[in-house]
C-alpha cells in the first residue's frame, strides 16, 4: 500500500515534522502505460498515513487516518486500481517550526534552502490529488497534488461558505484588504485542482497568507503547468503548535515534474499573520495591534456584530466589530466566505513612472487587422478576443500589418 | 542596447534562481520586435528560446557588455543598473500577476519616457502589458 507518512515530535517548545512522500499510484512502467490509457491520467490513489511518533498533545500532523483521496471524474472502478505502493521507509527529512525566524515584515520564508522534502520517486508525470482526512480536533492537514493541466477546473469556483475550518471566526478590521481578517483558504488552490468545498482543503487563514503569501506560488505553479502542459508535485502542509486550532503558517513545498525542479522548485513556509492584528492560535480571535504605528490611530470599530448576508465570496455582510463572532446557529445566516486565493483581484501593476504613454490609443482588430480610433462606432460590432488596444505611434501598427478604418480613418 | 525584461506585479524578475513565468506567445513577439537586429541572452534564457528558430539570437554569460548600439538584450537574472549608461531603451513586459520574487528590477525609470503601451493575449497569461521606455 501507498503510504504517505507524517509524524511530529515535539521537541522543547518547537515542532518537528517528519513529512513524507506524497501518495503515489502505481509503480511498475506497464502498470503506469495501462493506467494512463485506462484513466487518461485521471488517478485515485488510495494512501495512507502510517502511524507517526505522535506526541499526546499534536495530533494535528500524525494521525493514522488514512488519506482520503479524489480525483476530479470519479473512475468507475476504483478495483481496477493496482494498489498503491508500500513506501519502504519512512522519509528523515523534517521540518522545525522552531527554525523558523518570527514574522518579520515577509510574508513568506525559504525552508531547507529551498529544497522541498519530496523524494526522487515522487515525481510522476502523472496527475493526482490526495487530501489527509482532519486529525482528532477537526484539523486539516496535508494535500499533496501532481499538478497537470487535467487537473485544472474548467469552471468558475462555487460557493464554500458551509466549511467552518477550525478556528474560523468573522473578524473585520478596516486596516485588512477587504476588510475580513480570515479567508477560507485552500490548500489546494482552486486554481491548480478544482476543488471546491472541501473541508480536508480548507484552513482558517488571515488575508494577508491567502494573498501575499500563497497566491504568488499558486499562480507561478498554474502558469508554468498551463504554459508546459508538465506536471508539478505540490504539497502544502498546515502547521499547528500544540492543540492550536489556528495554523500558525503552511509549508508550502513544489517542484516541477518532467524537469526534475528546473522550472518550479520551493520549499517555504507561509505566516499566518495579518500586519496590524493581534492572533490567539489557540482559538483564532483576534484583535487590534493597539502598539503599532500603523494602527494606533484606527479607531477600533463598533463590537456589534449584526447578522451577515446569505451572500458568498464578495458581498460584503452587514458585520462590524473588532472581531465579530460568526452566528452560532448553524444555517441562520452564511456569513461571508472570505475568497479563496485565486479568486482575489490582484493589485494593479507597480508602474515604474506614472506618466501615460505618448501617442494615441488605438483599437486593433487582431481578426481583420484594421486599427480604429477608441470612438470608432466600428468597435461595438466587434468580438471582444479580437480586441487589441495599443497606445503609440500609428507607423508601428502599419508595420505590423494593420490598415487604418476606412470609417473612422485613424 | 535595448533591454527587455518580464515583470510581475511587484517587479520581480526571478525567484530562488529560477524565472518567475514564461510565455511561447510572448517568445514570438520578441522575435517580431526586433525584426532584423541581433538578441543576446545568456545561457539560462537559451533554455526558454531552445526552440525559437532565430539566427539573430546570440548567446554569451557576458553579453551586457559586448551588446552593441540598436541590438537587444533579453534579460532575466541579471542586474541592469550598471548599464545605464549604455541603455537607449527598456522594454518591461509585465506578467500582471503576483508572483514570489527573489530578485527584482530596480532600475529607477523616472526619468525615462513611457513612449508606448500595449497589452496582448499570452498562451499562458491572460493579458501581458508590454511598456516601452526611452531616455
Amino acid at each position: 500500500m501507498n503510504k504517505v507518512k507524517l509524524s511530529i515530535a515535539v521537541l522543547l517548545s518547537s515542532i518537528t515534522i517528519a513529512l513524507s512522500a506524497c501518495a503515489q499510484p502505481v509503480t511498475t512502467e506497464s502498470e503506469n502505460l495501462a493506467l494512463a490509457a485506462h484513466y487518461e491520467n485521471e488517478i485515485k490513489a488510495v494512501s495512507s498515513l502510517n502511524e507517526g511518533q505522535q506526541s499526546p498533545d499534536t495530533a494535528s500532523l500524525s494521525s493514522s487516518q488514512p488519506y482520503e483521496t479524489s480525483s476530479p471524474q470519479e473512475m468507475s472502478s476504483p478495483q481496477e486500481m493496482s494498489s498503491p505502493q508500500e513506501m519502504s521507509s519512512p522519509q528523515e527529512s523534517t521540518f522545525s517550526l522552531s527554525a523558523i525566524v518570527p514574522y518579520a515584515g515577509q510574508p513568506y520564508i525559504a525552508v531547507n534552502g529551498n529544497i522541498p522534502y519530496f523524494e526522487e520517486e515522487d515525481l510522476i508525470a502523472q496527475s493526482y490529488e490526495t487530501y489527509s482526512d482532519l486529525d482528532d480536533l477537526g484539523r486539516c492537514r496535508a494535500a499533496c497534488a501532481s499538478i497537470g493541466i487535467d487537473l485544472m477546473p474548467t469552471e468558475e469556483r462555487g460557493n464554500i461558505g458551509q466549511v467552518k475550518p477550525t478556528g474560523w471566526h468573522l473578524a473585520k478590521y478596516d486596516i485588512v484588504d477587504g476588510k475580513y481578517l480570515y479567508n477560507r483558504c485552500h490548500l489546494i488552490g482552486y486554481q491548480l485542482s478544482g476543488e471546491n468545498a472541501n473541508e480536508k482543503n480548507l484552513i482558517t487563514g488571515t488575508r494577508y497568507l491567502n494573498v501575499q503569501g500563497m497566491l504568488p506560488f499558486e499562480n507561478m505553479v498554474a502558469d508554468y503547468v498551463k504554459e508546459s502542459e508538465n506536471h508539478v508535485l505540490y504539497r502544502v502542509t498546515p502547521i499547528f503548535e500544540g492543540n492550536n486550532l489556528l495554523a500558525s503558517g503552511v509549508l508550502m513545498e513544489a517542484e516541477s515534474v518532467e524537469d526534475k525542479g528546473e522550472s518550479i522548485l520551493f520549499c517555504v513556509y507561509v505566516y499566518n499573520v495579518q500586519p496590524g492584528i493581534i492572533i490567539d492560535y489557540a482559538t483564532g480571535e483576534s484583535s487590534l495591534d493597539t502598539s503599532t504605528p500603523e494602527t494606533a490611530n484606527t479607531p477600533v470599530p463598533d463590537t456589534a456584530a449584526t447578522e451577515p448576508s446569505t451572500s458568498d465570496d464578495t458581498t460584503d455582510p452587514s458585520t462590524s466589530g473588532t472581531a465579530a463572532a460568526e452566528p452560532s446557529t448553524p444555517g441562520a445566516a452564511a456569513e461571508p466566505s472570505a475568497s479563496s486565493a485565486e479568486t482575489v483581484i490582484e493589485p494593479q501593476p507597480q508602474v515604474p513612472q506614472e506618466a501615460e504613454p505618448q501617442g494615441t490609443t488605438y483599437i486593433l482588430n487582431t481578426n481583420t487587422k484594421k486599427f480604429h480610433y477608441p470612438s470608432c462606432s466600428t468597435i461595438g460590432q466587434m468580438k471582444e478576443s479580437n480586441k487589441e488596444e495599443y497606445t503609440g505611434d500609428r507607423e508601428n501598427i502599419i508595420s505590423r500589418g494593420y490598415v487604418p478604418c476606412k470609417k473612422c480613418n485613424p | 542596447m535595448i533591454a527587455i525584461l518580464c515583470v510581475d506585479n511587484n517587479n520581480g524578475m526571478m525567484f530562488c534562481r529560477r524565472r518567475q513565468s514564461q510565455d511561447r506567445l510572448l517568445r514570438e513577439h520578441v522575435i517580431h520586435l526586433i525584426g532584423l537586429h541581433k538578441l543576446w541572452m545568456n545561457s539560462y534564457s537559451k533554455t526558454q528560446f531552445i526552440n525559437t528558430d532565430s539566427a539573430q539570437i546570440l548567446i554569451d554569460d557576458n553579453f551586457l557588455e559586448k551588446a552593441l548600439h540598436g541590438d537587444y538584450c533579453f534579460v532575466e537574472d541579471m542586474d541592469i543598473s550598471q548599464y545605464t549608461e549604455k541603455l537607449e531603451k527598456i522594454i518591461l513586459f509585465h506578467w500582471n500577476r503576483l508572483y514570489p520574487a527573489d530578485m527584482f528590477f530596480t532600475l529607477d525609470l523616472s526619468e525615462w519616457t513611457l513612449e508606448e503601451k500595449e497589452d496582448f493575449t499570452g498562451h499562458s497569461h491572460e493579458k501581458i502589458t508590454k511598456e516601452v521606455y526611452s531616455k
